[in-house]
């Protein structure tokens, strides 16, 4: 829902980033504003992707140049455990196996550490089984996948539906979803889309990063963005997804390479 | 492990973890007498590594006299990948506390089987050895 006078929950000007020696992001302009869901989409290589694991701290990425501002903190400057701790959430496209670590313990540090920086008092262990029974609601999972290892012989729509898990348990205010949709049939659709609408609320803001329009049919966003190398080119309300689906990304290399000749630089190879 | 009569049967679990530039040997002897038909022993070998420059070896070493016996031997790596701490990192547990759950994951099958305030301090002690290891 778009309200001109939500604040201002994250802020991100003329974001530069490369990884090892390979320029990704050339400038990305995003606000987002509290109550608000944002898709971004974009090829392949668009760097969509790195924009998510940017914006959430990844070592592997270094900025070279702009800002971002979280509820008009520099994000930048932190450690990746202080940004999830103050409400940055990144749902990873590929969310990696942690042998031998509990899912349940795993939920329940992470919950803590949220919650102590939010200034209410740590769950023991029996107030969080509580918990995270009633949030298990949300993605429709089953406990047992509690006393498993994190995401260790998960499907992939298991794997996703944890990530939820953790969304509706840390309750962020900047939800980063990097192509939560990949991978996953209708039914695991439905219920991740139907998680992200149960936790969106005037109070927070969804990014979705996709590259499908299928997802946004679950997920209305109130904006959709366009990047293309590096870059977003155009920003529009749901019908642009409706437009990309149709005409495919061919148009959008197009209008890059319009805009770099009248710029008076050379077309710039669109991964 | 020694196995001198028959029937006889062993289990050993070695958990070993390196970090820095240390190498950690395990050298181990299942040996089966000749009288012990039906022995069987399964050993089980795991290393973590911490980092790029730490190393495991394995010397298993068994002799045996008696055909009829089964000795078994696993052994298996783990590293502690910059993919699994960044994944923990962004649910707001800090890099040290991400080692040690991944460390006491690995060596529970060992701790679960000591006392349980041997465990606790056993944990604890992992927890401070290794305090600085990563990064």
């Amino acid at each position: 829902m778009i309200r001109s006078d939500a604040p201002v929950l994250l802020e991100i000007r003329d974001l530069q980033a490369r990884v090892e020696d390979k320029a990704i992001l050339k400038g990305v302009n995003l606000t987002v504003r509290a109550g608000e869901i944002h898709a971004v989409m974009g090829r392949n290589g668009s760097g969509k992707s790195t924009l998510s694991k940017v914006l959430a701290g990844h070592p592997a990425y270094t900025v070279t140049g702009g800002s971002v501002t979280y509820r008009g903190e520099n994000l930048l400057d932190m450690e990746p455990e202080r940004r999830a701790r103050i409400g940055v959430f990144l749902g990873f496209q590929y969310p990696v196996e942690i042998p031998g670590v509990s899912n349940l313990e795993f939920l329940r540090v992470a919950t803590n550490a949220r919650r102590a920086e939010q200034g209410d008092e740590e769950l023991d262990t029996f107030a969080f089984e509580d918990l995270v029974r009633e949030r298990l609601q949300v993605v429709q999972m089953d406990p047992a996948f509690l006393d498993r290892s994190v995401n260790e012989g998960f499907s992939g729509g298991e794997k996703k539906r944890n990530e939820i898990l953790q969304m509706a348990l840390l309750e962020p205010l900047v939800a980063i979803l990097d192509e939560t949709d990949s991978g996953l049939d209708i039914d695991a659709l439905r219920i991740v889309a139907g998680g992200v609408n149960q936790l969106a609320s005037p109070d927070n803001a969804t990014l979705l990063i996709t590259h499908y329009q299928r997802l946004l049919d679950a997920i209305t966003p109130d904006y959709v963005h366009v990047m293309a190398a590096g870059r977003i080119l155009r920003t529009g309300g749901k019908e642009l997804a409706l437009e990309l689906e149709q005409r495919g990304y061919d148009w959008v290399d197009e209008e890059l390479a319009a805009l770099e000749a009248a710029a008076g630089r050379q077309p710039a190879e669109v991964a | 492990m020694i196995h001198v009569g028959p029937r006889t049967r062993s289990t050993i679990v070695s958990k070993g973890i390196s970090a820095g530039r240390s190498a950690n040997s395990y050298r181990g002897l299942v040996q089966i007498g000749p009288k012990a038909v039906g022995a069987r022993n399964y050993s089980q070998c795991d290393s973590m590594l911490i980092g790029d420059r730490a190393a495991a070896n394995t010397y298993p070493y068994i002799r045996s006299q008696q055909p009829q016996a089964a000795v078994e031997h696993e052994a298996s790596t783990c590293r502690i990948s910059e993919d699994q701490l960044f994944y923990l990192q962004s649910r707001g547990i800090g890099l040290e506390e991400a080692v040690s759950m991944m460390v006491s994951g690995f060596c529970r099958d060992v701790f679960n089987q000591l006392p349980m305030e041997f465990a606790a301090e056993a944990d604890k002690l992992l927890a401070l050895k290794l305090e600085g290891s990563v990064g």
